[in-house]
């Protein structure tokens, strides 16, 4: 057990290496337009999450009525400190759309880094390391769109994120979190 | 220590209040953009000085911008400018700006104008015509421009070829770069201070807005949606399977 815990997390340090990889392809892919690289970009987290998908038999869940509960709690909290600023004049014609692309996206995210990311890094180097590694991750795969300017923010709440992951033993809840985040954009951003 | 809470989960507990405090605080203190997936979200609609008839219920009335930036040894330090709405940014390096002696600090206007000179004969306005000018304080002084400045200026939907400029004695083209991936934004070089248009060829369509291109736009976008979409529905489906084949038989009960 202690061996498992000391050697080096190579497994988990290629799917890092296989999601930065991902959102650099994304950032070389820009100039395309902002939805071929973002859906180029979610094609490859699917597939990150399908070549990868697996079981922690031991690990504790909560039940998903619950888990979600606590998503929704979690995505109001994200959301609370832009609810203070002034509503956009964006009407709800586009917005439906926008919204499912960005749920997509969010939730591909969260399969990768809070599922199967976060299941490696726990396994071979314990869940401290697995919800940072994740965080880091996070705010790693933003930076190209929004700079070094946004990175506390996104790492903060990729750390959240990962505590929800770590706390609920699902996925489920942090998807349903950064969703909610998301959509928040829309109105008062 | 939360009794009853194995170590993955304090980790957890600890993470996520520790998360959200900070991203709490850093919301208020970062001018960051809010959004986690890094989708970018549509820019609000286009803010008119005098909207076409079918907008103009839902208009909002354009903003000015201003900025009042320091003078050091008769030069004005690079800097920025823009409308509160963002449909106009300008930028300008050290010494673009040259201010009379005794200046103490240049304040620069950016305002839409509601009566802006006419357009050139075969040439049409698109959106708003803003005014830019810099003074002197105090005094208010003209401030000469050494060198040219950056412009960005958001044209509304419909047609654009490139920006025009006009110091009071006509409007004149000039050479402009529109932003790349379909963003309704476009720049020059600004060689003074005037008014500034979006500007296209009367009459001229938006471009691509061929049945074709708006097609091929809509197939392109749905197209690759669809895509992720079945082959999502399949993992997920293939995922249930799989963790239901997994899933241990339950003991029977006796008797």
């Amino acid at each position: 057990m202690i061996q498992v815990g000391l050697a080096a997390p190579r497994r988990a340090l290629g799917l890092t290496g296989l999601v930065l990889g991902a959102a650099l392809l994304r950032a070389l892919l820009l100039p395309l337009g902002d939805l071929p690289s973002t859906l180029v970009f979610g094609g490859c987290l699917l597939a990150i999450a399908w070549f990868d998908r697996g079981l922690s038999p031991a690990e504790a869940r909560w039940g998903r009525g619950r888990a979600l509960v606590v998503g929704l709690l979690v995505g109001a909290v994200l959301l609370a400190p832009l609810t203070a600023g002034s509503l956009s004049t964006r009407g709800l014609d586009g917005f439906w759309t926008w919204a499912a692309l960005a749920a997509l996206i969010a939730t591909l995210e969260e399969i990768a880094i809070r599922g199967a990311l976060f299941r490696h890094w726990r396994d071979e180097a314990g869940p401290v390391a697995a919800i940072v590694a994740g965080a880091a991750v996070f705010a790693l795969i933003h930076l190209p769109r929004y700079g070094w300017g946004a990175m506390p923010l996104d790492a903060a709440v990729g750390l959240a994120l990962g505590g929800l992951r770590a706390l609920t033993g699902r996925v489920l809840p942090c998807a349903v979190a950064h969703t909610i985040a998301d959509w928040g954009a829309w109105f008062w951003a | 220590m939360v009794l009853g809470m194995t170590r993955a989960r304090r980790a957890g507990l600890a993470a996520l209040t520790l998360g959200l405090a900070a991203a709490a605080v850093l919301h208020g203190r970062l001018a960051a953009p809010p959004v986690f997936d890094g989708i970018v979200v549509p820019p609000e609609p286009y803010r008119w000085e005098s909207p076409p008839p079918n907008l103009r219920a839902g208009n909002k009335p354009p903003l000015s911008g201003e900025a009042t930036l320091p003078v050091l040894n008769g030069q004005v330090a690079g800097g920025g400018v823009q409308t509160s709405d963002n449909q106009v940014v300008i930028y300008f390096g050290p010494g673009t700006f040259k201010a009379p002696a005794g200046t103490q600090t240049v304040k620069c206007t950016i305002a839409p104008d509601p009566n802006p000179p006419s357009a050139s004969t075969g040439v049409e306005i698109r959106g708003n015509v803003y005014r830019i000018g810099c003074v002197a304080q105090p005094g208010g002084a003209p401030v000469t421009l050494a060198s040219s400045y950056h412009l960005t200026l958001r044209f509304p939907p419909g047609a654009f070829k490139e920006i025009q400029y006009n110091d009071g004695s006509g409007w004149r083209t000039l050479p402009t770069l529109q932003s790349s991936g379909g963003d309704p934004y476009a720049g020059v070089n600004a060689p003074g201070f005037g008014e500034y248009a979006a500007t296209a060829p009367t009459g001229a369509a938006a471009s691509g807005a061929s049945i074709f291109a708006l097609l091929g736009r809509y197939l392109e976008f749905w197209g690759i949606l669809a895509f992720v979409i079945f082959f999502g529905a399949i993992a997920v489906i293939q995922e249930l399977r799989r963790r239901r084949h997994r899933a241990p038989a339950r003991p029977r009960k006796r008797g």
